[in-house]
């Protein structure tokens, strides 16, 4: 943790085309700047950040490009305070909240650029109709939760719940 | 270590440690027993006592009474003048008072009382039309700080003490715990001046509270008849022994000077040398403690600043709200108006008598990149680059 702060890795901004998040706080006066790169799998290429804030914060948000990098923005979204060890949860939540508001933006960014010929029932994670309709009958999944769980859908939002209930009740 | 953070507490001074060894060794015994080592106490608190109120400038040593700490001297001081009192239920006060004070007023207006809040300009100066203006009749207390603990700049006293009694029956109290050693201290005008041993290289847990002759005040520690029957508690003689010796030294090896040199030096070159660094507190430096410079680097953070200075062994403070235990900015800083993200970027300079010339020279080379590598990593980078 003393190293992420006195080492910060990944600092500065993401190459372009980026997408880029900010959280602040009204508390403590911190403000952060997340911004990443995503390759054409929805994988994080590359994360980078700016802070002003403690050294807490600092340390999260560097622990956090590290961390990201290379995961799909799905499984980027699902990492917690909880698991930036060493540093203040408050601190760790705060720059998970700037990463969620950049996988936000690129989300807002590929929804609008969306081109597939298929209905799109997850808009924050890119999940089809199509998608979920076999991953229910291949795996037998009879609750939102599972099909979250196998394959994203419903995990940002959770607009789309009543759409995948809604699936799950035809089949 | 370089330690420039003298406002939050300061080293023992040599001298002050060998005037108490005695007393924490060979010389033992209660100062209210009327025995041979008992008188022994007895002398040796009342020859503190003369040192202090020379120190102050009192008229009569009776009218220094020792407490615990700053904190007591402030408590004791309003608490006493309201319980002598009791039908006059306003106080005046400021905003940027130390906790000691502006808690306790807080806390006064849950009990009834009424609170005047004067604020202060972005220099950090009072307007004094507006005391004039809130004093009434129904006035108990007037309580202003000589110099403020973050920014060191200095409240005209004399002036607002004379301000007070002419248009008051008011008591006025000062909070002088940050200006006695620092500066000379003038009580003509005051009535009640709080002060604290450890910040002139006393140890901690000793302070004083000067009472004009005349004042009535209700004591605040029920007991024993020590400290004339004002302040109850056994008497701490080593520690009353070293704040005598600490006043002593104040006195009669001043080197204000020496330290206010040093401090220009540290301010001038780092207002010059980084782009986001701006002067809290007024520029006239007569109207600011000769040792303190609070400085906010804009857009960057001040408990990051002082995290890499402190492994760079240097000790300074800061003003930034995650660093406090309230998880507020400075309320001195909010007070005189100054933007959150330089508040919270403020750094505060505190030299004192051991401060050496090297000890600035390594900081100036230090600190300004720093500042530049947390410059870097900031998210303000379009309001930073402005700056250049």
């Amino acid at each position: 943790m003393s190293d992420h702060f006195f080492n910060p890795r990944n600092v500065g901004d993401a190459n372009e085309p980026r997408f880029v998040g900010r959280s602040a706080s009204l508390t403590c006066g911190a403000h952060v700047r997340f911004s990443i790169q995503v390759d054409e799998g929805h994988a994080i290429s590359q994360a980078k950040f700016r802070a002003a804030g403690c050294s807490d914060l600092v340390a999260s948000a560097s622990l956090l490009t590290e961390r990201v990098t290379g995961l799909t923005t799905a499984d980027a979204a699902t990492i917690g305070p909880e698991h930036l060890e060493g540093v203040d949860p408050r601190c760790a939540a705060l720059a998970r909240d700037a990463l969620l508001d950049a996988i936000r933006d690129f989300s807002n960014a590929a929804r609008d650029d969306w081109a597939g010929d298929e209905a799109l029932i997850c808009t924050c994670f890119f999940v089809s109709e199509r998608t979920i309709e076999r991953e229910i009958q291949s795996r037998g999944l009879t609750t939102v939760a599972e099909v979250t769980k196998a394959c994203n859908a419903g995990a940002g939002c959770g607009s789309c719940h009543q759409l995948i209930q809604e699936i799950l009740a035809l089949l | 270590m370089i330690y420039l953070d003298n406002n939050a507490t300061t080293r023992v001074a040599p001298e002050v440690l060998d005037a108490m060894q005695p007393y924490l060794g060979e010389f033992f015994g209660n100062p209210s027993s009327a025995h041979a080592p008992g008188r022994e106490m007895k002398r040796a608190i009342e020859g503190a006592r003369e040192q202090v109120a020379s120190l102050l400038g009192a008229a009569d040593t009776s009218e220094i009474v020792f407490t615990s700490c700053g904190s007591e001297s402030d408590n004791w001081a309003i608490r006493g003048v309201l319980a002598a009192q009791p039908a006059k239920k306003h106080i005046i006060t400021t905003l940027v008072e130390h906790e000691a004070v502006r808690n306790l007023c807080r806390l006064l207006e849950n009990e009834g009382y009424e609170v005047t809040w004067l604020g202060v300009d972005q220099n950090g100066e009072l307007d004094l039309d507006s005391l004039r203006a809130a004093l009434r009749p129904d006035t108990a207390l007037v309580s202003i700080m000589l110099a403020n603990n973050e920014t060191g700049v200095l409240f005209p006293i004399n002036e607002i003490g004379a301000i007070v009694h002419e248009n008051s029956r008011a008591a006025f109290h000062v909070d002088g715990v940050q200006a006695v050693g620092k500066i000379p201290i003038n009580l003509a005008n005051v009535d009640l001046f709080a002060m604290s041993g450890h910040k002139l290289h006393a140890p901690q847990g000793i302070g004083a509270l000067y009472i004009r002759k005349g004042v009535s005040l209700s004591p605040l520690i029920i007991g024993g008849a020590q400290e004339q029957g004002r302040r109850a508690g056994t008497s701490a003689v080593p520690n009353i022994v070293g704040l005598g010796a600490a006043c002593r030294l104040a006195r009669e090896d001043d080197d204000h000077a020496r330290v206010e040199r040093l401090r220009n030096g540290l301010e001038d070159e780092i207002l010059r040398n980084v782009p986001n660094a701006r002067l809290n507190g007024t520029a006239d430096r007569s109207k600011r403690l000769p040792n303190t410079s609070n400085i906010s680097f804009e857009y960057v953070d001040g408990q990051n600043i002082l995290m890499h200075l402190d492994q760079a062994g240097i000790c300074v403070s800061t003003g930034s709200a995650c660093h406090s235990t309230t998880h507020e900015s400075s309320p001195t800083l909010r007070a005189m108006n100054v933007p959150y993200t330089a508040a919270q970027g403020s750094i505060r300079f505190s030299l004192g008598r051991y401060n050496t010339e090297a000890d600035i020279e390594i900081t100036l080379s230090i600190l300004p990149e720093i500042v530049a590598k947390l410059a870097a990593m900031s998210p303000y980078d379009k309001e930073l680059a402005k700056l250049k």
